[in-house]
């Protein structure tokens, strides 16, 4: 998918054609009625497209959604006499608000939560649109829904619903390139390392599920005007399910495959009518689909196709300037400090009362044996844990009880021990995540300095020529020193790397060893925690050793290492 | 003789090759101490004897027969028992209901099951008392006890046994080795993963010491000890000692 | 006071059927991890496949009633060969959403199969009901009840004093130790779909006769179990069947002192409130625990 300006311009010249075709070719009323039904439900389905496939999140009430806005269109312009555009946007707002609002509920659960809540929603709106009927009209519906002024043929207000189409599309599509799409993706592909790269993990699927809700509302609002009549029978439980196949048939992450999927879900019915004339068996072979879908096309028809277009990775820019970290000082001592942290998980104390000094500038490794709290040590400095007692400073600020994802703002960067890289983008990709962090001074300049940025981070670990290929097709050990440029590119006063030997072999432990100095010869303070002790030995100047969930050593490497009470840490008590 | 023997074992977690080209043998009634830092394979090591893990390269015979790649169910009914690293006792079940789930690779009758598990509290004093409590009330040392006397109801002819001594105190790590001791005298086979090296070389008759996927040293427990070059596999080569 | 007990009669009944069908599906949540959309539709399957033997073919009752459960446990089995099996490694996403697309699949065949109309089943017995005091106790009702109350203490003994329940509870709780143990976990796991899959049609089975039979009533009865399991704790077995009942009163008060019609939106607004003032149920875990 091409993003560059040649492929909007295409974008934009293939939209015009078919709304031009759509405003002028006459068709018969029932081809018609198929075109402004697939419309319709593929600005809903684009809803599901960011929700779902740009966030990960699950929602089951898109048919809610999609009714808010019919019946707010509906009702605003028949019982209410208020004209079509602003009962429209009314209804985009109610539904706007009904999607934040469940949000609000459930996306600090999510999951299996998040799936109950969506049904549930749309299950008593069901129930008070068939029962309210002094309000509703219940199940006898709404009819003679006027059509806004200048749109009132068929043929016209088609033409309406799919340039509002190839707008909403356009959104989309165009979204997943955006600083907000690329947290949504970041937080479908891997939440933790979202979150330790200063995303908003609430807030952003918040914002997904509102969009959805936005769109879902549109797409309903247009249907209202389209069609002239609904009723509550329309927008059920089963409708949701449809939307849903849609989305998963055509490929849930990208608006092409939402427009495939929706057009051949309505389309093909109407090939195989003879299904519908047996009430349940088009149902039911939809069932199947389902599951069809999910078990042997995950990534959709479109998922599945664009695969064969992809095709080579376009060469990368040539390298810009050199990767500058200028890590902040605040004049504090310790561009690390911790006091006191505890770390009570129930009756264990993983972590007992542990002091860390962490002397600015130069690598500082933390080890200790299997279970001496190391890693939950790690957890709880970055936030994913939070501390049972004691207290946190970065670089002089206090972060005990920030919440992980404005840890990076205090200057806090961290690699993780089993590699957490977004898996569906790019090198780069996932390196501007990183660089465009909260408060990162070094990418003022916008766009350009960003992905600047990003480029020079991943050209510092040695792998820019390589910027535009997927991580799956890079190496592990390479996959690791994409991460390391990640949360370079953020410009940390701190960099906390967890077990970055792990699971790499020597050459590759040479050239890490390499790295590391370079990043400390530019002023970055770097923490260790590993097993591997040449390679702590040989990067790390200072060392603190826990046992037991204690400090039982802190100083200078070498001497630490020859303390008798370490070897016995490791080795056991020697008699 | 040779109850297991293990040849040029490689095994691989996707890209990361965990363990390459391991080789070596445990006599019967032997009990075997397998060494080595956090990260050097030995986990690895017992996971692909049992059968958790299949081995990408090389073979693994117990009494004679290749067991390698079969499925953890066929190897534990071979007789071959995996205490894994962390206990994992089952937390919603008594203490009493997880040592008898130990004879299910059998099919004794639950009456036979239920003395043999009565059994089990004589050799394990110390959790008698708990015998009817949850898996989660109890404490690491006594959860440790319970994941062993769990594994032996098996009847094991081997006994893989996963860092027994980790989290734990050193006063009730000496409980547990004399435990490793006791249950050799019994006539079972172990074979012992440990970080902790001291404590490990002092019940064991023989030692491995992995070094970051590959076998580095093996050896009589006192030679072992005192090779300089077993504090090297744990602290690093030369540069530490600068 | 009378109208009250009478309409803690109903309610409980009403309950207990929830309470069977929650059950199920926390069985299958605890051994599995995933959450079966599907449930429900084994209920209605059930109801269905009595009528065709007991009404439509006029079969005796029991033995409609057997041939019934012996339909639902290969229900089970299949189900559990061609939606779980396939996709236990994959995320929870396309597992539920699988469920989903074998919810569909089940209502609409019978659709396809039987028809629209609702059907009427008949209860187990011919006298509709006796006076107790006050309260007028409808047979059907009692008949749930007291089954329920059987099946609740068939699942404690199972689960307590067997050692088969022993290993479908170790395979919930750490399958790769129990496949260590040499437990047959994929045997656990067929097992505890066929359970399940009865529970839910004899839930089915029961209510049929106070309800109409008809395609939608296992989507309904789901949705309300699932409520439940929410109240009781996600994934707590003595949860899920007090909530079943919890669910049942609350809906049956709320119909007769609010409102009849909104009935059925009652359960959901309470799972709503649970989930924001409450997620982890009356008596779960602490849902997460995060920084």
């Amino acid at each position: 998918m091409s993003r560059s300006v040649t492929g909007q311009l295409l974008y934009a010249l293939a939209a015009a054609v078919v709304v031009a075709l759509a405003a002028t070719v006459k068709t018969d009323g029932y081809v018609a009625n198929i075109l402004m039904q697939a419309a319709t439900y593929a600005i809903a389905v684009f809803g599901l497209s960011i929700v779902l496939g740009l966030c990960g999140q699950i929602n089951l009430a898109q048919a809610a959604f999609f009714a808010l806005g019919a019946y707010s269109v509906a009702l605003g312009t028949v019982d209410y006499h208020v004209p079509f555009w602003l009962c429209l946007v009314a209804g985009m707002a109610i539904a706007l608000a009904a999607g934040a609002g469940l949000g609000l509920t459930t996306l600090r659960l999510g999951g299996h939560y998040l799936a109950m809540v969506t049904i549930s929603f749309q299950q008593i709106l069901t129930v008070v649109l068939i029962n309210a009927i002094r309000f509703t009209h219940g199940p006898d519906g709404v009819s003679s829904i006027p059509r806004p002024a200048g749109f009132t043929s068929g043929q016209a207000f088609l033409g309406l619903v799919v340039a509002i189409l190839a707008a909403s599309g356009y959104l989309v599509w165009r979204l997943a390139d955006t600083r907000l799409g690329r947290a949504m993706r970041a937080v479908r592909d891997n939440e933790l390392a979202a979150s330790a790269n200063g995303i908003d993990i609430f807030r952003t699927k918040l914002i997904a599920f509102a969009l959805a809700a936005l769109l879902g509302g549109l797409g309903g609002g247009l249907f209202a005007g389209g069609f002239s009549y609904i009723s509550p029978d329309q927008f059920a439980f089963a409708d949701s399910i449809v939307l849903l196949t849609m989305a998963l048939l055509g490929g849930v992450a990208s608006p092409v495959g939402a427009a495939i999927g929706t057009g051949l879900l309505i389309l093909i019915p109407e090939w195989l009518r003879f299904l519908k004339s047996v009430p349940g068996l088009y149902l039911a072979v939809y069932g199947v689909a389902v599951i069809l879908i999910v078990l042997f096309m995950p990534d959709g028809i479109w998922g599945y196709v664009s695969k064969f277009f992809r095709g080579r990775a376009p060469a990368p820019s040539k390298a810009g300037e050199p990767l500058v970290l200028k890590p902040s000082n605040s004049g504090a001592p310790m561009a690390l400090e911790v006091k006191g942290l505890c770390k009570h998980f129930g009756g264990l104390k993983a972590v007992d009362g542990v002091d860390l000094q962490v002397r600015r500038g130069g690598a500082h490794a933390l080890i200790g044996p299997n279970g001496s709290g190391k890693t939950t040590m790690v957890n709880v400095v970055t936030g994913l844990y939070r501390a049972t007692a004691g207290e946190i400073f970065v670089d002089g600020v206090e972060v005990t009880t920030v919440p992980p994802h404005k840890r990076t703002v205090a200057g806090l960067a961290r690699t993780f021990q089993n590699i957490r890289l977004f898996r569906t983008m790019t090198a780069l990709e996932n390196v501007v995540v990183g660089a465009e962090r909260d408060g990162n001074m070094l990418v003022e300049g916008g766009h350009d300095a960003l992905w600047r940025r990003a480029r020079a981070a991943l050209e510092f670990v040695g792998l820019g020529h390589r910027a535009n290929e997927l991580i799956p097709s890079f190496s592990y050990g390479h996959q690791r020193l994409i991460e390391i440029a990640r949360a370079l590119a953020a410009n940390p006063t701190v960099l906390l790397l967890d077990e970055p030997a792990a699971g790499l072999n020597l050459t590759e432990k040479k050239a890490l060893h390499d790295l590391l100095g370079r990043i400390a010869a530019q002023g970055l303070t770097i923490l260790i925690i590993d097993h591997d002790m040449t390679l702590i030995a040989g990067a790390a100047r200072h060392v603190t050793v826990l046992n037991f969930g204690r400090r039982i050593a802190d100083g200078e490497t070498a001497e630490v290492l020859r303390q008798p009470d370490v070897a016995a840490a490791y080795l056991g008590v020697a008699e | 003789m040779t109850l297991l023997e293990v040849k040029d074992l490689s095994v691989s977690y996707g890209e990361i090759e965990a363990l390459r080209g391991v080789s070596f043998t445990i006599d019967q009634g032997a009990v075997v101490a397998l060494l080595g830092s956090n990260g050097a394979g030995k986990s690895t090591t017992l996971r692909a004897i049992s059968g958790l893990v299949a081995p990408s390269a090389g073979s693994i015979l117990f009494d004679g027969k290749p067991i390698a790649g079969l499925s953890p169910r066929a190897i534990v009914k071979l007789g071959v028992a995996h205490v894994p690293e962390g206990r994992r006792i089952f937390p919603g079940l008594t203490v009493r209901e997880n040592i008898m789930l130990g004879a299910s690779n059998g099919n004794a009758s639950v009456g036979t099951i239920r003395q043999e598990a009565d059994a089990m509290f004589d050799l394990f004093p110390a959790i008698k008392p708990f015998a009817d409590a949850l898996g989660w009330t109890l404490s690491g040392g006594q959860l440790q006890m319970v994941a062993v006397a769990r594994g032996l109801m098996a009847k094991p002819r081997l006994l893989l046994l996963d860092e027994p001594s980790l989290g734990l105190a050193p006063i009730v790590m000496q409980a547990v080795f004399q435990i490793v001791a006791e249950i050799q005298r019994r006539g079972t086979t172990v074979l012992l993963v440990e970080q902790n090296a001291h404590m490990a070389l002092k019940v064991a008759n023989w030692g491995y010491v992995l070094e970051t996927g590959r076998l580095a040293l093996g050896g009589d427990p006192t030679t072992l000890w005192s090779d300089e070059r077993i504090r090297d596999a744990y602290l690093g080569g030369e540069q530490a000692k600068a | 006071m009378d109208f009250f007990l009478q309409l803690l009669f109903t309610g409980v009944g009403i309950g207990a059927v929830y309470a069977l069908v929650a059950l199920g599906f926390v069985l299958i949540f605890r051994a599995t991890n995933v959450v079966n959309f599907a449930q429900g539709e084994f209920s209605m399957v059930a109801a269905y496949l009595m009528v065709v033997f007991a009404v439509d073919l006029g079969w005796p009752y029991w033995l409609a009633f057997l041939i019934a459960i012996a339909g639902m446990a290969l229900l089970g089995a299949i189900f559990n060969l061609t939606v779980y099996y396939p996709l236990r490694h994959r995320s929870f996403l396309p597992v539920l959403i699988s469920t989903i697309g074998a919810s569909i699949f089940l209502s609409n065949s019978v659709l396809a199969l039987y028809g629209p109309q609702p059907q009427v089943l008949p209860g187990w017995l011919d006298t509709p009901g006796f006076q107790l005091g006050p309260v007028y106790l409808d047979s059907q009702y009692l008949i749930i009840i007291i089954a329920t109350l059987a099946l609740v203490a068939f699942q404690y003994w199972l689960f307590e004093r067997t050692l088969i329940g022993k290993k479908l509870q170790a395979t919930s709780q750490d399958k790769e130790m129990a496949t260590l143990l040499g437990i047959p976990v994929a045997s656990m796991i067929m097992i505890t779909f066929i359970y399940s899959a009865v529970l839910g049609g004899i839930a089915g089975i029961l209510v049929a006769p106070v309800l109409f039979v008809s395609i939608q009533m296992g989507s309904t009865i789901a949705l309300k179990a699932f409520a439940a399991t929410i109240i009781g704790g996600f994934g707590d077995v003595a949860g899920a069947i007090l909530g079943g009942f919890a669910i049942g009163i609350i809906e049956t008060f709320g119909a007769a002192y609010i409102s009849v019609p909104f009935k059925d939106a009652f359960a959901f607004l309470v799972l709503i409130l649970f989930l924001v003032v409450r997620p982890q149920g009356i008596f779960g875990e602490r849902v997460a625990e995060k920084a």
